[in-house]
């Protein structure tokens, strides 16, 4: 119960980062997206099934705020939980959370996030659909494999501090 | 059974919730109405058309049966409906063309129709379906659209019997429309003949005929056929006329009655003739 309620604060911390302060980080117009991080980081630790839910949840408060186009956070983000999942290995969580593996996990399901996302957002109003999908998707995957560099070294400074005890 | 079920859902809870979270991302996204969601829906139809146009080759088995059943009902409606039109079409001619003659004829003309016909006997004849109450009187004309058909033998109250042209006791005084050479119209049992024309008479194929005004029983102009064939006969003083009718007997299944009565004054005279002579 305690997980869960520490849960959603966290992703009511990050909505809020994610609405007020990561807008300041655009780089080129792009934004990581620190709410996939954390769906990433529920996969990994949680399994498919917690990630799964854990990203219609996020992508439906994402969407009940920014009001830009209601569902297809929730959509994208269900299925890049799902895709996340995958990758869960309960006996090797914290090497997976404190290796390059969180940042290509993080990248994957970013890219496989982007890639919906941009494909329908961009559906009738891009003309060259197909370069400006995959141009966003490479950069705000980028961009978010890169911020989650931080919680990677978060966790290895803490899984090294559990070996040493 | 249900245990199985469970465990089976159990087994696979992650894609089962997966598509439930998915299909309920989809209809919050399909609430939407801007220019992404329109899109998609118009690029989903074509391509829904264009599925449906590629397996529209499988046969829909129970449609196409009920298809086949309503067609063939229609079928059926249909070819009735033409039969009748057809057959209307053709009636509407023949009125047409029996209006043509009834614009003609000085006389009152009875409309009836033929409701039986005898045209395989020595005395062939044909049924109307109007009779003494209609106000046909025996030895009335019969005619229809190409001339003369007969005369009327017998009489009921709704019915009466036509002795025609075939019927080897008809006789009708004609005459040449273009020669005026005149003859009776009998027939042998084999051919229409006009007798009674002498050698020297100008007579040819192709001549018309029509009634004189020798006749007590038809009124005079009423067109009876055509001459066929003259032929010259050995021994005899006359000549061999062979008559096509101008009604075709076959088809023949409108007809007019001509309420035609012969003046008596007329009749009287020439029966009282007779009897002198005979004498």
């Amino acid at each position: 119960m305690e997980h869960y309620v520490r849960s959603t604060l966290a992703i009511l911390v990050l909505l809020l980062l994610q609405t007020t302060f990561i807008p300041f980080l655009s780089v080129g117009g792009f934004l990581p997206d620190v709410l996939l991080i954390w769906v990433v980081y529920i996969a990994v630790t949680r399994g498919q099934l917690e990630a799964t839910i854990t990203g219609f949840a996020v992508g439906l408060l994402q969407d009940a705020v920014t009001i830009q186009f209601f569902g297809l956070s929730t959509l994208t983000k269900t299925l890049a939980g799902f895709v996340a999942g995958y990758f869960f290995n309960e006996n090797l969580t914290e090497q997976t959370l404190g290796s390059y593996r969180f940042l290509l996990i993080t990248l994957l399901s970013s890219f496989v996030h982007n890639v919906l996302y941009y494909g329908i957002f961009l559906q009738g109003i891009q003309d060259a659909l197909f370069t400006s999908m995959i141009e966003f998707s490479v950069a705000v995957s980028l961009y978010t494999a890169l911020v989650s560099v931080f919680p990677m070294f978060t966790f290895v400074r803490k899984y090294r501090f559990s070996q040493s005890l | 059974m249900f245990k199985r079920i469970y465990n089976f859902v159990l087994l696979f809870k992650e894609y089962a919730v997966f598509s439930i979270l998915l299909v309920l991302s989809l209809v919050l996204m399909a609430l939407n109405d801007n220019t992404q969601i329109r899109h998609i829906r118009g690029v989903a139809t074509v391509v829904f058309g264009v599925v449906q146009d590629q397996l529209a080759f499988v046969p829909r088995y129970f449609s196409l049966r009920k298809e086949n059943d309503i067609l063939r009902r229609m079928n059926v409606d249909l070819a009735d409906e033409a039969s009748q039109l057809r057959e209307a079409k053709l009636e509407n001619d023949r009125l047409r063309r029996l209006l043509g003659f009834k614009d003609v004829s000085h006389y009152p003309l009875l409309a009836a129709k033929v409701v039986g016909k005898n045209l395989t006997l020595l005395r062939n004849t044909i049924t109307l379906n109007i009779g003494k109450l209609d106000g046909v009187l025996p030895h009335m004309p019969v005619v229809g659209d190409g001339g003369l058909v007969g005369v009327v033998a017998n009489v009921n109250d709704h019915y009466a019997i036509v002795r025609i042209l075939y019927n080897t006791d008809f006789r009708a005084s004609t005459k040449s429309q273009r020669a005026r050479v005149d003859g009776i119209l009998a027939w042998d049992g084999e051919d229409l003949i006009l007798t009674n024309v002498a050698k020297n008479l100008d007579i040819v194929a192709g001549d018309t005929l029509i009634t004189t005004d020798y006749s007590s029983t038809y009124p005079p102009n009423i067109r009876i056929g055509t001459v066929s064939e003259v032929a010259e006969q050995q021994g005899s003083l006359f000549k061999r006329v062979l008559v096509t009718p101008g009604v075709d007997f076959v088809k023949l299944e409108e007809v007019f009655v001509i309420s035609y009565i012969p003046d008596s004054e007329r009749s009287e005279l020439e029966q009282s003739l007779q009897q002198k002579l005979r004498r």
